[in-house]
């Protein structure tokens, strides 16, 4: 019995000693596709508790618009250290919150298809939006987007609503990128192909595209390293659009009202290591930030490399978002 | 005037304030929460005008398309459920009946995404079924539009609604029942006898119930909806908060919800008002219903046949889809399967307190309906089904703004979760409750009165042997929409360390599609165990009853 009494003792003890040890935490908001098991959270997580000898929590919010909504309902009195996973698509509503403190980084292995020189936002992968298509059902796909646009009403596609989804508001702004004032017109032709518009990325991958319900969907050209790489098939590819492919870069801040900025900071460093990088290509299926080299996974030379990038300042998207959510919508409903 | 024995007293929890207290509290406090909910969004943002409502274009035309797709989907539901449940009551036994049950219960609680995966694999493009019309009709079916948002609707509400619809049948007491087949009644007249008193005391409610859940439908009305244009008033909801940060406009759209469902349910509950004078003293057993042999039984197999197929379908398209993924795990062990043992346990941790808490709080609520004067029988009703008709982002958004500055850490977090759960499975349970604890006569309260049946013995004796199975049931569903739930752990956020859905989101996040499939199976699997386990109380007694049906007989001839 004393025994039994004593083993309960140190069963209680021990974890509470170890966590008085560990000196500091480092709380990291972030969504589930980075912090889940499969994702590159686990690994980053192992690597930077190996050299800064703190604590590294996750705390998992449903997507990155939720980690910016969580940020300014807390303001000040915020638990977050470093937010990880917002985009070039929200990163401009969340500078507008004054909640964010500059990274004092200067960026000299970064490389990404455009310049970045931003003093609040360090970038941690970075991806083009692209249509997956099934290669059985469907071996031409379109070749441009203007092609899509025009194409028969026998090609259907699934996208998702910029309004919910991130890949969503990628197109919008892809559509816009490329067409300017016509965009409208061009989604009321679109809109015949449009086999339904879902909530988030997963709702359409998972229940619609993996079912065969439609030949292609709107995803990230860097989809199919996932498949050729871990799914061991080359069923899956995206198509290569003449006009060019809109770019998605994701993002790190740090927390202004955070109690630990050095620690934050040291992180927001060790982001744009090899000892972070390395878990990006087939954990989070985006490009790495910096020039992994040969670590990079051998399927990312099959994929597509876009001639062309296309990318709207930030600040611009702030700004004309609602009304371009807005012409969206009238294109869309007869 | 009731009248109060000598030593009633000394009954635990006899004192008229505990009929009244508990139950007034829990509803006082849902419609508290919601109004607080929604107006800490107001202490952020003024409230824009409400002239906006009709003179946006895109907003009217959601409003009207919200209230026509509720509507279509809420009476094909009624008309579907009670149909089936007449069939079920006629034909008491067949094989197979108590796992249609079980189905029905199942599909309500199924996580969405798991639903319109099976669906979509049935009724899709590329369906089974859809290839089955093809090939033999000329017959153009499309599932995209309002065809596929009222099909879901109907997928998860009919079952519901039979279910409800079948226990308030059972419930009809047996001395009526010999008399209505003694009498030979048939058609027409044993429907307005016999049934349709039965049906009308829970219809009402269970049409408020099954409008608000399409009324708020969200992804699936998107993923099935084709498009912008069929969208639900949450859509409008969630882009004025998640992208607009615009609370004043989220809440003036939340309360226009608010009022049309919160109409609706006043108008339901006014019109359920009535009391059962019919003497219930015993159980329900079988009694051959005239209308239940010869060519009824054939139209009967028919209709249940396929009944089962449109449930079973689905059902089987997501095991189809899931098992490779669910045996690899199986078989390969290491992370994956004790990622999935966890999360199992880390849900079932989650899950039994709030099916409990829901159980309990629905208790409470209706003590104070059969207590309390029309008021607060109304107020009983309406605040239980309050916290459906405020979409979840705003309400999760308001507690947060008001309990923000003492929440604190992981645990406290899951128990905030299964508290919500619970409230949110109140007015399913309150629905599942409200027949079994309605349905007692006049004269057996006033003879338990008259004995001193009180508090805690009253509950013991009275209400326990008869509500039994209806609450074992309403556990299971507790418990299984809190199983199925992921809205509300996502929405305040979780420590890295998922329940089963969660879990299926981050495989699906991570492309890990044949694991995601394979975990789909195994939470359906887990629904299916609940409701299975919750049942078995009310079986086993159905096993023993047969013995004592003599002595049951013989009492009841005593008693005429």
């Amino acid at each position: 019995m004393p025994r039994r009494s004593l083993a309960l003792f140190a069963g209680i003890a021990l974890p509470l000693l170890a966590h008085g040890q560990a000196n500091e935490t480092l709380t990291v908001y972030t969504h589930p596709s980075f912090a889940a098991a499969w994702g590159p959270g686990p690994g980053v997580k192992e690597a930077f508790e190996q050299r800064c000898d703190c604590t590294l929590e996750y705390v998992v919010l449903d997507s990155g618009g939720d980690i910016l909504q969580r940020l300014r309902l807390e303001g000040n009195s915020t638990d977050a250290d470093v937010v990880l996973g917002l985009h070039t698509g929200t990163m401009e509503t969340a500078r507008q919150t004054d909640l964010l403190a500059p990274h004092g980084i200067t960026f000299e292995s970064l490389e990404l298809p455009i310049d970045w020189q931003d003093s609040l936002f360090v970038p941690y992968d970075w991806g083009y939006f692209a249509f997956v298509y099934n290669t059985e059902q469907l071996p031409n796909p379109p070749n441009s987007l203007e092609e899509l646009v025009n194409a028969p009403e026998e090609l259907q596609i699934i996208i998702q609503d910029p309004r919910t989804s991130t890949p969503g508001l990628g197109l919008l702004l892809w559509m816009k990128a490329v067409y300017g004032d016509q965009a409208g017109e061009k989604w009321q032709a679109l809109s015949d192909n449009i086999l339904t518009t879902t909530k988030s990325w997963s709702d359409g991958y998972f229940s619609l595209f993996m079912n065969g319900e439609a030949p292609m969907i709107l995803s990230y050209s860097t989809s199919p390293a996932y498949h050729m790489a871990i799914d061991k098939t080359d069923r899956y590819q995206a198509a290569e659009f003449e006009e060019g492919h809109y770019l998605q870069v994701e993002v790190a801040a740090l927390v202004e009202p955070s109690e630990q900025k050095a620690l934050a900071r040291d992180f927001l460093q060790f982001i744009l290591t090899a000892d972070f990088q390395r878990h990006i290509p087939l954990k989070n299926v985006m490009y790495p930030a910096i020039d992994l080299g040969d670590e990079l996974p051998e399927v990312f030379d099959r994929l597509i490399q876009p001639d062309n990038t296309l990318f709207i300042d930030p600040a611009i998207v702030a700004e004309k978002r609602k009304s371009w959510l807005d012409e969206w919508l009238n294109a869309m409903i007869p | 005037m009731r009248q109060v024995p000598f030593g009633a007293s000394l009954a635990p929890f006899s004192h008229p304030g505990w009929q009244i207290g508990p139950g007034l509290l829990i509803a006082g406090s849902l419609l508290a929460l919601t109004i607080a909910g929604v107006a800490a969004l107001l202490c952020q943002a003024p409230l824009p005008e409400a002239s906006e409502l009709w003179q946006n274009r895109y907003l009217s035309n959601v409003i009207r398309f919200t209230v026509w797709q509720a509507t279509l989907s809420t009476g094909l539901s009624l008309v579907l459920g009670l149909v089936i449940a007449l069939v079920l009551v006629r034909q008491p036994r067949f094989p197979g009946r108590g796992l249609l049950l079980r189905m029905m219960e199942l599909s309500l609680v199924l996580p969405t995404i798991v639903a319109v995966s099976g669906l979509v694999g049935v009724y899709g493009r590329h369906g089974w079924l859809t290839s089955v019309i093809d090939h033999w009709t000329t017959f153009g079916w499309n599932l995209y539009g309002l065809n596929g948002i009222v099909l879901a609707h109907i997928f998860f509400n009919a079952p519901l609604a039979g279910r409800i619809l079948l226990q308030a049948l059972e419930s009809v007491p047996a001395p009526r029942r010999r008399v209505a087949s003694q009498l030979g009644l048939q058609g027409w007249w044993l429907w307005r006898t016999l049934d349709w008193p039965a049906v009308s005391q829970v219809l009402p409610g269970l049409a408020a119930l099954v409008f608000t859940l399409c009324f708020t439908s969200f992804a699936i009305v998107m993923t099935l909806g084709g498009g912008p244009a069929s969208t639900t008033l949450e859509v409008a909801i969630y882009q004025s908060l998640r992208f607009e940060f615009d609370f004043g406009r989220a809440a003036l759209l939340a309360i226009v919800q608010l009022l049309i469902c919160g109409a609706i349910w006043l108008l339901m509950v006014r019109r359920g008002l009535s009391a059962n004078l019919t003497p219930q003293r015993s159980f329900p057993e079988t009694i051959l219903r005239p209308d239940s042999l010869g060519l009824t039984r054939f139209r009967d197999v028919a209709l249940l046949l396929c009944f089962t197929l449109f449930l079973l379908l689905p059902l089987a398209a997501i095991l189809v889809r899931g098992m490779p993924g669910l045996v690899t795990v199986a078989i390969d062990g290491g992370n994956p399967l004790a990622d999935l043992a966890n999360a199992t346990l880390r849900s079932f941790a989650i899950a039994l307190p709030a099916g409990a808490l829901s159980v309990l709080s629905a208790l409470l609520v209706r003590a104070l309906a059969s207590r309390g004067g029309p008021h607060l029988i109304r107020l009983s009703s309406v605040a239980t089904a309050v916290p459906l008709m405020v979409p979840p982002i705003v309400l999760g958004t308001g507690l947060f703004l008001l309990l923000r500055p003492s929440l604190g850490h992981a645990y406290q977090g899951l128990a905030l979760v299964a508290l919500i759960n619970g409230l949110m499975a109140l007015p399913f349970v309150t629905q599942l409750l409200r027949g079994p604890l309605t349905g007692l006569d006049e004269a057996t309260t006033r003879q338990a009165d008259q004995l001193g049946l009180l508090g805690w013995y009253r509950w013991r004796w009275l209400h326990w042997p008869r509500l039994r199975r209806p609450l074992a049931l309403a556990m299971a569903y507790g418990t299984g929409l809190s199983l199925g739930d992921f809205g509300v752990i996502a929405l305040f956020g979780s420590p890295g360390q998922p329940t089963v859905p969660v879990l299926l989101y981050q495989q699906l996040g991570s492309y890990r599609m044949e694991l995601a499939a394979g975990t789909a199976l195994w939470l359906v699997t887990l629904l299916l165990l609940v409701f299975a386990a919750f049942n078995l109380p009310g079986y086993r007694r159905k096993q023993s009853r047969h013995q004592q049906d003599a002595l049951k007989t013989l009492a009841e001839a005593r008693h005429a």
